[in-house]
């Protein structure tokens, strides 16, 4: 008896632990987003440090990710146009195509790499920081560690989302034109119609808050698992793979929710 | 853990490089954005056309209205109208809208799988253009609400050739009946058989036509008399003892007949000729007659007068009334 109410005991206190866990994240999303509003977060010694995190962050990424996601589009591209002219429905390939990539994949894709390579690196810094002690120094040096430190990182993941997005976005739209018309101008009319029927208003709307919401994820879930000692339960994971895999659960749910608002 | 975590190599012209990344994200933002209103039609000057279907099933805002295949106009709204027919407006593109002309065809094409097109026709390019707002009536052409149509019909038609081809059906008398027929041809009487139903009457037909033969030949030996007769009358009428030559001296005989009733004829007129001499002479005396008679009055008259003057001077007379004793 006394096992089965300490069992229930446990399943409400990790519940709890779970939905302060939550609400810390959001709060900490909630102060950093009045800090990148305010104007007095942008000091010059601020905007050297954003400046470094966005030339740093982004720009080894953005030639690699581009090249990836240009070969895994072609063959995309590729095997649907090919498969579509075989059942004699050419005329859905390049919406289809359009839909796949630009719409699901690549905003997708670029959440993982940016998560992989800028989000998760930045979270193990912050911790490393916590644990030495800095950011407490930080703060009895009067600075405020979370306009120094941690909101030129979140910008910088941010950024680097909304950036390797758009430019995978614009090269893939060219190779499937390439792919489907050849390299003349003769299909541009008929290929910008296409493109202009996929984004209508609705999922243009859809789209762009699915690519912000991710860019905040990404940014803002693994230095938020960092800054604090997030509840650890019973779980033998490490605290950073703890990290992505909320990370991965948040994601989730958003790509969900634009689907059944984009198709549903 | 505690180890220092290898400093960042410091970046030349960082800020700058951040700039140009920034930069780069608006530039690439703003053109995806102006890209995508253009090809949704933003910029392009448009007029409004509302076509009227019973049934808009299938068609969605945002598909395009084709002229010879190519995209001319957009579906931008459908609405319920009040009388419960549904208005699909599309807006056409002003440098398009030429296509489209008063008399002008719309139609809504549902394929099989349900996909739909909206397509329009100009047969007569020359008609005055399509005004701004135009309301057009869209024909609706539906591939598969046709099927149950055509399936009922076949199935009628099937029921009607199985009863066509039944063991009891009028077809297969008939066939039957040919076929009793076709035997009856190759019978001994074969289509006269056929034709008359039995095989008396068939017997009577041709014992007819032996007689009507035989009628026939005597026919011909009568037709051999009249020649006979014909040929006498000829020689009787025409020979050198026939009616003909002596009717020749008849006629010669009349003709000196006729030649001296002229010769007298001439006489007569010369009678008349003298007569009509006489009667003139006749005229002339006539009207010296009446010269006679001018005088007698003349002379009279004198008399009288004579006689009136002697009444005048007759002094003792006291009454002009003259008493003849």
């Amino acid at each position: 008896m006394r096992s089965r109410r300490g069992a229930l005991a446990d399943l409400g206190q990790s519940v709890l632990r779970w939905f302060a866990g939550w609400s810390r994240i959001l709060h900490l999303g909630a102060l950093l987003l009045v800090l990148a509003l305010s104007p007095s977060s942008y000091t010059r010694a601020n905007r050297a440090a954003m400046a470094q995190h966005i030339v740093l962050g982004t720009a080894p990424i953005l030639l690699w990710y581009t090249l990836l996601s240009s070969l895994l589009g072609l063959v995309l591209i590729r095997i649907v146009v090919v498969t579509a002219a075989s059942y004699g429905l050419s005329r859905f390939a390049l919406q289809m195509v359009v839909r796949v990539l630009v719409l699901e994949l690549i905003p997708l894709t670029a959440a993982i790499f940016v998560a992989l390579r800028v989000g998760l690196p930045d979270g193990r810094e912050l911790a490393r920081m916590r644990q030495r002690g800095e950011l407490d120094a930080l703060r009895q040096r009067g600075l405020d560690p979370l306009r120094h430190e941690v909101l030129p990182r979140v910008l910088a993941g941010a950024f680097a989302v909304l950036m390797l997005a758009a430019v995978a976005g614009v090269v893939t739209l060219v190779l499937a034109y390439l792919t489907v018309h050849g390299f003349t101008l003769g299909g541009l009319g008929r290929y910008t119609r296409t493109v202009g029927q996929v984004f209508s208003p609705a999922v243009t709307l859809i789209f762009t808050i699915k690519t912000f919401l991710f860019a905040l994820a990404v940014s803002l879930i693994p230095v938020a698992s960092a800054l604090f000692d997030l509840p650890r339960g019973r779980v033998r994971t490490s605290a950073e793979l703890q990290a992505l895999v909320r990370l991965f659960l948040v994601m989730l749910l958003i790509e969900a929710a634009s689907l059944v608002g984009n198709y549903y | 853990m505690n180890e220092q975590p290898p400093a960042p190599p410091p970046v030349a012209n960082l800020e700058f490089k951040a700039a140009l990344l920034l930069l780069l994200l608006v530039l690439l933002l703003a053109g995806s954005v102006l890209y995508v209103m253009y090809a949704r039609g933003v910029f392009e000057a448009t007029q409004r056309l509302v076509l009227v279907a019973d049934d808009s099933e299938g068609v969605t805002v945002g598909m395009d209205m084709t002229f010879s295949g190519f995209p001319i106009g957009r579906v931008r709204r459908i609405e319920l109208a009040e009388d419960g027919v549904a208005h699909i407006v599309i807006d056409v593109p002003k440098k398009d809208a030429r296509w489209l002309r008063e008399s002008s065809v719309f139609t809504l094409v549902r394929g099989l799988v349900g996909n739909v097109a909206i397509r329009a026709y100009s047969g007569i390019l020359a008609d005055p253009p399509l005004p701004d707002g135009a309301v057009r009536r869209v024909l609706v052409g539906d591939a598969t609400a046709e099927i149950p149509q055509l399936v009922a019909a076949t199935r009628e038609l099937v029921r009607n050739l199985t009863a066509l081809s039944g063991a009891d059906s009028a077809l297969t008398a008939t066939l039957g009946n040919v076929q009793a027929t076709t035997e009856r041809l190759k019978g001994r009487h074969g289509a006269l058989g056929v034709l008359l139903g039995n095989d008396d009457d068939a017997k009577k037909l041709i014992a007819a036509l032996d007689r009507t033969n035989a009628l026939l030949a005597r026919v011909d030996g009568l037709a051999a008399r009249v020649d006979g007769v014909v040929a006498r009358a000829d020689a009787q009428v025409f020979g050198p003892e026939g009616v003909m030559p002596e009717t020749r001296a008849a006629i010669v005989q009349l003709n000196a007949t006729l030649a001296d009733a002229r010769k007298t004829l001439q006489q007569a007129d010369r009678l008349l000729v003298e007569a009509q001499a006489v009667a003139a002479n006749a005229r002339v005396a006539s009207a010296d007659l009446g010269t006679l008679r001018a005088e007698v009055e003349a002379s009279l008259r004198k008399v009288e007068h004579l006689v009136n003057e002697i009444n005048r001077k007759w002094p003792f007379a006291r009454d002009t009334e003259l008493k003849l004793r």
